[in-house]
């Protein structure tokens, strides 16, 4: 439903989205996951028809977003990031003003129907500006349903909400990406894995992972590193791990000791337990890291990090050497 | 036509829930009906009825009306963002920026109609020339929409509604004033008459004050005011979708 490819968006000399490409699936959650100013919202205001790219090409129900905004407008349900909204209208005005413009049928009961959907029909001859922040949300969320569309591409919807409306709110996404095409963003990578399909993992403008929340988990488990929790003194337990065979190196990290074994395939863990037992300590915890999207995403965004540094490195040298 | 509609009717009615239309509409119309009773008095049979002041008056006010009317149109949107939801809406930008146009001409034209009472008001104490009295409407109103269209660029370039109605008021007054600077410089030495009428037609007076505003319908001046609506609002279309881009 949604396709794109390698877009790209500069602002000036800031490239804001560098060269993605990624697909999203009809009757699936895709969250596009990543911190504030990875390129998040630029990516989805050029899906939105909002912007142009740069370069590069994104079709959503077979239009392209450029040359046939117009057609993919008509499709496409966006909520965008601060939910702006009037804030003089009712609830019911807003969205009959909006279905207007979209050329809606039965504007007053598709309008009826969005805001039980949404759970704000009590609310709906409220002005908008007496409405708390998550019934803003969810009007904002019946705008970009009013006219039914194939797809619903909602800017970060959890944020500022209390506890208690993101859980609401995360059910409801989950809900409407049963019907809909659903691509939502977040920075937030306990939501991305409770609610998605399948995820998009972008930083720097770039896409650093891409998969099923248990497809990441699974790949990037593999790397073979393990954490080891011992109930003994730190130092002595780096000592102990880093002379064990197969062991490359060990480093303090989080509140464990994050060991790296020579080769991915090589499973370090039986021979750390026997080694901490004969000891006589107490092993507390020994487990694969990166088992968590956290830490996937901990993990990718530091290679990607490193990686950049090396190369700004690389060229630096290169400038010094003649 | 439907979005530009939707727009239209949104934003007309929005000038009758803000006291800003009603403060514009009283101030105008108390100012006028002073005026006017000045002029009665002042004419006291010794000229036939005109009903041309009425429409001659607004139009010099309209410097200082049509900011006030378009400041909120396009800069409210884009600051508070609202500008992103409608422009991912199957709508183009031409058509919002219509509708918003139509919306505060509307509310001028209403304003204008309301001023019909003068000439009523005159045909009770005299017989005032139709025909007159139809070319300044007429005229009023075209400068009106021209002057409308001139100040909502601003509104487009910035989000500051103060700022957008004052440099509203300051180019309105230019175009106004370019009768003043058009004698200024047919009273400099080595200047050409040529020059100095280029200057003058540019303006806002060239086309009504002695010609439309006395009920002359000339085709030139006509000409003049859709011209000068067409192409403000295409430059404010520009720079909406500049500014959208570029954001």
């Amino acid at each position: 439903m949604i396709e794109v490819e390698n877009l790209t968006k500069r602002y000036g000399n800031v490239t804001a989205v560098d060269a993605i490409t990624f697909s999203a699936k009809h009757g699936q959650v895709t969250g596009f996951l990543g911190p504030n100013g990875a390129g998040k919202t630029t990516t989805m205001r050029v899906l939105t028809g909002y912007m142009p790219p740069t370069s590069g090409k994104a079709q959503i129900a077979g239009y392209d977003v450029f040359d046939q905004s117009m057609e993919v407008r008509k499709r496409v349900g966006y909520l965008p990031e601060n939910v702006p909204l009037y804030r003089d209208m009712t609830a019911r005005g807003y969205l009959m003003y909006i279905g207007e413009i979209r050329g809606v049928k039965n504007r007053g009961a598709r309008a009826d129907e969005v805001l039980e959907r949404v759970g704000l029909i009590d609310r709906a001859y409220s002005r908008i500006r007496t409405l708390s922040k998550g019934m803003r949300q969810r009007v904002g969320l019946a705008q970009a349903l009013i006219h039914d569309p194939a797809v619903l591409i909602l800017d970060e919807p959890t944020i500022g909400l209390d506890p208690i409306q993101v859980l609401e709110l995360r059910d409801l996404v989950r809900e409407l990406g049963k019907e809909h095409t659903l691509l939502f963003s977040t920075h937030i990578l306990s939501e991305a894995e409770q609610v998605c399909d399948n995820v998009v993992i972008i930083n720097r403008g770039k896409i650093v992972a891409n998969g099923s929340p248990s497809e990441l988990r699974t790949t990037l488990a593999q790397g073979g590193r393990v954490l080891v929790r011992v109930d003994a003194d730190t130092d002595a337990a780096l000592t102990l791990v880093r002379e064990l065979p197969g062991v490359d190196h060990a480093v303090v990290e989080m509140d464990g000791i994050a060991v790296t074994p020579k080769s991915a395939d090589f499973d370090p863990r039986p021979s750390i337990a026997r080694a901490v037992i004969e000891k006589g300590w107490n092993l507390i915890e020994l487990r694969p890291l990166a088992v968590n999207l956290e830490e996937i995403f901990l993990e990718l965004t530091r290679r990607q990090e490193t990686a950049v540094d090396e190369v700004a490195a690389e060229e630096e040298e290169m400038e010094v050497a003649p | 036509m439907r979005a530009i509609f939707a727009v239209f009717k949104r934003e007309l009615a929005l000038y009758f829930r803000s006291p800003i239309a009603y403060a514009i509409g009283f101030a105008v119309l108390f100012f006028l009906g002073m005026l006017f009773n000045g002029y009665i008095a002042q004419a006291n049979g010794q000229f036939p009825a005109d009903s041309t002041y009425a429409p001659n008056l607004l139009t010099f006010l309209m410097f200082l009306i049509a900011p006030l009317l378009t400041m909120r149109l396009l800069a409210e949107e884009s600051r508070e963002g609202t500008l992103e939801t409608l422009m991912t809406l199957p709508m183009s930008e031409s058509q919002f920026i219509v509708g918003k146009f139509l919306a505060a001409w509307g509310y001028y034209t209403i304003l204008l109609l309301i001023t019909i009472v003068y000439h009523i008001l005159m045909t009770i104490v005299g017989i005032p020339d139709l025909g007159a009295a139809f070319g300044a409407y007429l005229g009023a109103w075209l400068y009106g929409g021209a002057v409308i269209a001139v100040a909502l660029i601003w509104s487009a370039i910035t989000e500051d509604q103060i700022v957008a109605a004052f440099l509203g008021a300051a180019t309105i007054l230019v175009l106004y004033l370019a009768e003043i600077a058009a004698i200024w410089i047919a009273g400099q030495p080595n200047t050409t008459s040529a020059a100095a009428d280029f200057v003058r037609e540019l303006g806002l007076q060239a086309h009504f004050s002695a010609t439309m505003g006395q009920g002359i319908i000339r085709a030139e001046d006509v000409a003049y005011f859709i011209l000068l609506i067409v192409g403000a609002l295409f430059i404010t279309t520009r720079i909406v979708e500049t500014r959208r881009w570029r954001a």
